[in-house]
């Protein structure tokens, strides 16, 4: 019997790996306590003010979030076997790393239109701190998931040429921490600014 | 343990790839000595601008303040007195002893001292010195915009900060020089951990590492960890400014859903206490060698001293809310945060009493070096001693806001760490430049620097008791404080001796290139790596990778024949 197709055909020196590992968990510590530091602002404002949301306002409506929720797990379960099919060589690692692009993308239009409501439900910025910690922590992620989009599109343009060499898979690995790293904050505002 | 093969690169020859957009680490250090030169010049100029209108309140600053201040006769104009210290805080700290002792000399050591070819990250490193590039256009343009640069404080607090107390662009562009200054300082501590963990010569461990690069180890691990904090504050900040939102704009949160302003100061020193250490720690652990080095004894220990830095960066993270027992605080905060505050005294006073132990019974040499060493022990025994005051709940609600302050911060961070930056210049310059500095002009620097330094900072620290508040325009309009003018008048004198005194300096520089006699590989004979190789240093640092067998201090073994330090490649000499 020959080898399975789960085999993985390419690998990663352990050195390079280890290397690339170390740096990309200390990004991954880095942009944590960006996020850390906005959450935290949002935990002091939060439990200073007896009744949430404050001066009368009503909470945010949960179905666009949501969605965004789905799209951003969807995005992560392509690029996990995009990931899988790179190292296998497989046939259809183009096809996820493009599912991938297009779900990042799709979280993006679900945002646009998350804070289009907004304003159409009168949560202006400019109106006290909760729309301003609905908009500023929702920006601020997605600067990183326009970030994280230029690197996959970057990805996919290398991939295009890529004979899956030790360098592209290191890539390929590093992105997708940043990607599910992206993931796991948005959930933790999801559930702090939306759910709480 | 190097993890990896490093293949040595072919050398770069046109002058972008040489000078501009270089992977070396060491040319990138160089780029950050220039970088940090140009901006002590500026700060420099902008402190004179402070103390004369201190010293001599309503006098035309001499010969530039025409040139200046056209419109108002020559006088430093109060907004542009909050400017300036503003800026002259902001560009000391991020722009000049930042980018000397973490960009300069973090670059050029790392690698070096432990024995590997380049960074692991060279294109990191490269970017990593162009975010500053820009950062540093961005602080700049501040000061040429229509309402003028940031006028908050280099603490920037919210609502001076805001657009409530700065309605001009000059702020914003503040936040955006820090926030991707703040960019820079991340890429390069990621850079740094990670060559130091993988990248250090076979035979080198932890404690084989030089003191200079277990100080430049721990820096970048809390840059790693607290500047992204400080993007944070800028980031809400950026959006207040732009966006309209409202996370610092003033108002009693708890009933009318308004922002908070305490936030930021919260934001703020959660980063900023850390950033201290993040500036002095590598100057303890330069000074930590540099003692050894001259006094021609192994650093009294070496084990302790690394292992009370350590510790200094674990404690650095616990004590911010020392800088704000006037914030209305509760006392089971303040009790908690003056406690660890005084838990760091303990192991300062470890490598404080390891640098005396060290230098005890030496055969000390008095080199340049040396001499700034020897400074850095001691402005940063005074500065350190000032900061129980301030980390005394009791004391610091006297003391809070005053000039006591500021001589503290100045004796601890710009003295000492500046101090440290030059005996870091003077020492390494002959492995970075191929040339010895002239050690008679080097010393007229030290002299006029040291007493010029302490006449400006003590004599702050003499105000501040006596009252006399910060970043006031004119504080003699207050009775009590008129009687403080001649020691302003002191300190102004302190300030000018000192900024004349950095004349010998660049002229040292100037000399060096012209006429300065070239260096051989190991003028100082000290057993680091970096003085195995020859000054400069290659290209590739060294020709094979080498093999460690010894510490860094192995200086005065009575066993060793004709010398009296050995290398770190060598076996320790027997009797």
């Amino acid at each position: 019997m020959g080898a399975t197709i789960t085999e993985p055909v390419h690998k990663i020196s352990v050195e390079k790996d280890v290397t690339s590992s170390i740096a990309m968990t200390l990004t991954l510590v880095s942009f944590s306590m960006l996020f850390a530091g906005m959450l935290l602002g949002y935990a002091v404002i939060r439990f200073n003010n007896p009744i949430w949301p404050p001066m009368g306002m009503k909470s945010v409506n949960l179905f666009l979030p949501s969605i965004s929720s789905v799209i951003i797990v969807l995005s992560s379960i392509f690029y996990i076997i995009f990931e899988k099919e790179s190292f296998r060589n497989g046939p259809k690692r183009n096809l996820f790393l493009n599912l991938t692009i297009i779900a990042g993308f799709a979280f993006m239009v679900a945002q646009y239109i998350f804070w289009g409501n907004l304003k159409l439900q009168g949560f202006y910025v400019g109106d006290g701190v909760f729309p301003s910690l609905i908009y500023g922590l929702t920006w601020t992620h997605a600067g990183h998931i326009v970030l994280a989009l230029a690197l996959l599109i970057w990805l996919a343009w290398k991939n295009g040429k890529m004979k899956t060499e030790e360098g592209n898979l290191l890539w390929i690995k590093n992105i997708g921490k940043f990607w599910h790293f992206l993931g796991v904050v948005w959930f933790i505002l999801y559930f702090a600014i939306f759910i709480f | 343990m190097a993890m990896f093969e490093q293949h040595i690169h072919e050398a770069p020859k046109d002058f972008l790839s040489k000078y501009v957009i270089s992977y070396d680490h060491k040319v990138i250090a160089k780029q950050f000595l220039w970088y940090a030169i140009f901006f002590l010049g500026i700060g420099g100029m902008m402190a004179l601008l402070i103390r004369w209108t201190l010293a001599y309140p309503g006098q035309a600053f001499p010969i530039l303040g025409h040139l200046l201040f056209p419109h108002n006769e020559g006088i430093v104009p109060p907004d542009t007195y909050a400017a300036l210290f503003t800026m002259h805080g902001t560009i000391m700290i991020f722009y000049a002893i930042t980018p000397l002792l973490i960009g300069c000399f973090g670059n050029l050591l790392i690698p070096l001292q432990i024995g590997c070819r380049d960074m692991c990250f060279p294109t990191l490193n490269m970017l990593s010195f162009w975010f500053a590039f820009i950062s540093g256009i961005f602080i700049l343009a501040g000061l040429v915009t229509p309402l003028g640069a940031a006028a908050g404080g280099w603490t920037s607090y919210p609502t001076l900060s805001t657009l409530v107390g700065s309605p001009g662009v000059g702020q914003t562009l503040w936040c955006l020089a820090i926030f991707s200054l703040g960019i820079s300082s991340t890429m390069g501590a990621v850079n740094y951990i990670t060559t130091i963990i993988v990248l250090r010569a076979p035979g080198m461990g932890y404690f084989d590492m030089p003191l200079a690069t277990w100080g430049l180890f721990l820096t970048a691990i809390l840059n790693a960890i607290f500047v992204p904090v400080l993007g944070a504050g800028v980031l809400l900040l950026i959006f207040d400014r732009v966006f309209g939102t409202t996370f610092f704009l003033a108002g009693a949160a708890a009933t009318s859903g308004t922002g908070d302003p305490i936030l930021f100061q919260h934001v703020f020193w959660i980063f900023g206490h850390p950033e201290v250490y993040i500036l002095i720690l590598p100057a303890w652990g330069i000074v930590s060698d540099i003692l050894s080095f001259f006094s021609r004894k192994p650093a009294f220990g070496y084990k302790a001293t690394a292992l009370s830095m350590a510790a200094i960066t674990i404690l650095s993270t616990l004590v911010y809310g020392h800088h704000m027992f006037t914030t209305q605080m509760s006392p089971l905060l303040t009790q908690s945060f003056m406690t660890l505050t005084m838990t760091i005294s303990i192991p300062s006073a470890v490598f404080f009493a390891n640098w005396l132990g060290t230098i005890w019974r030496g055969s000390i040499k008095f080199d340049s070096p040396m001499l700034f060493s020897l400074g850095v022990v001691f402005v940063f025994g005074l500065g350190g001693l000032t900061g129980l005051h301030l980390g005394t709940v009791t004391t610091d609600l006297y003391l809070h806001d005053t000039y006591f302050v500021v001589g503290h911060f100045h004796y601890t961070m710009a003295a000492s760490v500046l101090l440290g930056g030059f005996a870091a210049i003077y020492f390494w310059w002959p492995k970075m430049f191929g040339k010895m500095m002239h050690e008679g002009m080097a010393k007229i620097h030290f002299w006029g620097t040291m007493i010029g330094l302490n006449m400006a900072f003590f004599g702050m620290l003499l105000v501040g008791y006596g009252g006399m508040h910060r970043r006031l325009y004119n504080p003699f309009v207050y009775d009590y404080l008129e009687k403080l003018i001649p020691i302003n008048t002191f300190i102004t004198v302190g300030a000018l001796l000192m900024g004349v005194s950095q004349f010998p300096f660049l002229w040292n520089i100037v000399w060096t290139f012209r006429k300065g006699k070239i260096a051989d590989a190991n003028p100082w004979k000290v057993g680091t790596l970096e003085w195995a190789i020859p000054s400069p240093a290659p290209v590739h640092n060294f020709d094979e990778i080498p093999v460690v067998k010894c510490g860094p201090h192995e200086l005065g073994n009575p066993a060793l024949v004709g010398k009296d330090y050995q290398m770190q490649t060598e076996e320790i000499a027997k009797a």
